[in-house]
């Protein structure tokens, strides 16, 4: 018998989730790993008072505010780098040293700078993405065709025309590696801030169900943050699919979708 | 004197932040607790060094970071191979690695302290599933782009599957085990730094944590430094391991 390949796709969760939900059932699983079933009721029930939304509403914004900024100075310092050689040589070391350091490591310095509310969390988000955004805009600005910033130039275009109508274009599809790359750094920062202090927001009510015993509420905020950090990649999936619609023709990606 | 010119000009912008840093501290524009001068870091750095404190701590994240790594990299360049060679494999564990990629797996983490305990397991198997999924995704997309035709050579030729598969197919992914590899390795170190700020008593991000709480913020800088060195010694490590294993793949992993 021949299990078709899109079915075969699903042995491997269907079977990891009954198989949870079983030995759930049958009092095996250890009590901190409750049956499917019950988070799911869980989640229906802080969804219900309204708490979920709260939370959800509260670590969005902060990763949401904190990635658009980070993203937005990495890219635009990134361009900078990768177009004008003095910014280059001002932030390639800089960047080099601090990007094997773990960003979370300066949240001593960020609560104390800006506090314990939202803005050391959105700051430190920030702060983070800026790196792999800044290094894959630089390389993409360099990595450009030369031949297509000549042709501009040869046809008189001015720097800013070749700039925004060359350079960006053709180095788009690199920006939006970085961006994804951010936005992964984003989700991890936003738990890791929160977890270690913090009012409001998924990473508390993730704690709270644990400090309460309340494995089923712990697993509740735990699936709605994987959640929404795959919903964040998919939207940011479907927005670079949207602005590089055109650079996709002909590409195995469109070929394959 | 033009070489020098260069280099000055590569690496003027550390020295500058660094004084800009220190004329701060002593004009008293900033807060000093905050922002201490270089000085205290350097001393720091060097008594903390001296009683074996950072040494200590130093070595445990490295230890953890190192065993999640290796252990990531044992298990998923052969899962990554078997996943590019047979259908069934790759239809079973595919959908797992490439919608599993974009989910944080941070947020699994107080689950991995009830199931390994909050001490050095629990890290590690973490470590080891956040380098898992780069080295796995990286590593397959190479063995995937092994040329069709260096295969029919090898065969027509004569040589035995093992042959190939050792002669052929695994010196060709290698370029792409190793981009998996050079992801995965800072990761490891972030994520064992990243645990131990939020819950241990050793490690790096331990003494980070108790530092910083303690308003100790040239130790905290002092870390910062270490944990810096620590990656940077690492990745140029494994450069250096890249360039000698696909030698003949001139400098390509010079950048």
């Amino acid at each position: 018998m021949r299990i078709p390949a899109a079915a075969q796709h699903w042995i491997v969760p269907i079977v990891v989730v009954a198989a949870w939900e079983g030995f759930g059932r049958v009092g095996i699983m250890p009590r901190y790993l409750p049956p499917p079933t019950l988070i799911l009721g869980a989640l229906y029930e802080v969804a219900a008072d309204g708490e979920l939304a709260r939370a959800v509403a509260t670590s969005l914004y902060r990763v949401a505010l904190g990635f658009v900024l980070g993203t937005g100075a990495g890219t635009l310092v990134g361009l900078g780098a990768g177009t004008v050689p003095g910014i280059r040589h001002f932030f390639d070391p800089l960047v080099s040293f601090l990007y094997a350091v773990p960003k979370i490591a300066f949240l001593p310095v960020f609560l104390l700078l800006f506090g314990l509310g939202h803005e050391s969390k959105i700051a430190l988000i920030a702060f983070s993405c800026f790196f792999p955004v800044f290094i894959a805009s630089r390389h993409a600005v360099l990595a450009v065709d030369k031949h297509l910033i000549w042709t501009a130039h040869n046809m008189g275009a001015a720097r800013a025309a070749t700039f925004f109508r060359v350079i960006v274009p053709a180095a788009a599809p690199q920006l939006f590696v970085g961006a994804r790359i951010g936005l992964a750094h984003a989700f991890i920062l936003l738990f890791a801030a929160e977890l270690m202090g913090a009012r409001g927001g998924i990473g508390p009510l993730i704690s709270e169900g644990e400090d309460a015993g309340r494995f089923d509420l712990m697993f509740a905020g735990i699936v709605t943050f994987a959640v929404l950090g795959f919903l964040g990649d998919r939207i940011l999936m479907a927005v670079r699919g949207l602005v590089l619609r055109g650079q996709m023709i002909g590409t195995l990606e469109q070929a394959v979708r | 004197m033009a070489g020098l010119l260069r280099h000055v000009e590569r690496w003027y912008s550390i020295p500058l932040l660094l004084l800009v840093w220190q004329a701060a501290v002593s004009s008293g524009l900033v807060e000093s607790r905050l922002l201490p001068g270089l000085g205290r870091v350097a001393a720091a750095l060097i008594d903390d060094t001296r009683n074996g404190i950072l040494p200590y701590h130093t070595a445990v994240t490295l230890a953890r970071a190192a065993a999640g790594f290796a252990l990531a990299a044992l298990v998923g360049v052969p899962f990554a191979a078997a996943m590019a060679r047979s259908a069934l494999f790759r239809n079973l564990f595919e959908p797992i690695f490439f919608f599993g990629y974009p989910v944080p797996k941070i947020a699994l983490f107080p689950v991995f302290t009830y199931v390994f305990g909050i001490g050095s397991p629990s890290k590690i198997a973490f470590a080891f599933l956040e380098c898992l999924y780069p080295i796995v995704v990286t590593a397959y997309l190479g063995f995937r782009a092994v040329p069709i035709r260096l295969l029919w050579s090898a065969e027509n030729m004569g040589a035995p599957r093992l042959t190939i598969v050792g002669r052929v197919i695994v010196p060709a992914a290698m370029p792409g085990i190793f981009n998996g590899l050079r992801i995965a390795l800072p990761i490891a170190i972030v994520v064992i730094v990243l645990t131990e700020m939020i819950g241990d008593s050793r490690g790096l991000g331990y003494y980070i944590a108790i530092s910083g709480t303690r308003f100790e913020f040239a130790n905290v800088y002092a870390a910062i430094l270490v944990i810096g060195a620590c990656g940077f010694v690492l990745d140029r490590g494994l450069l250096r391991l890249r360039r000698a294993v696909v030698h003949w793949e001139r400098d390509a992993g010079a950048r």
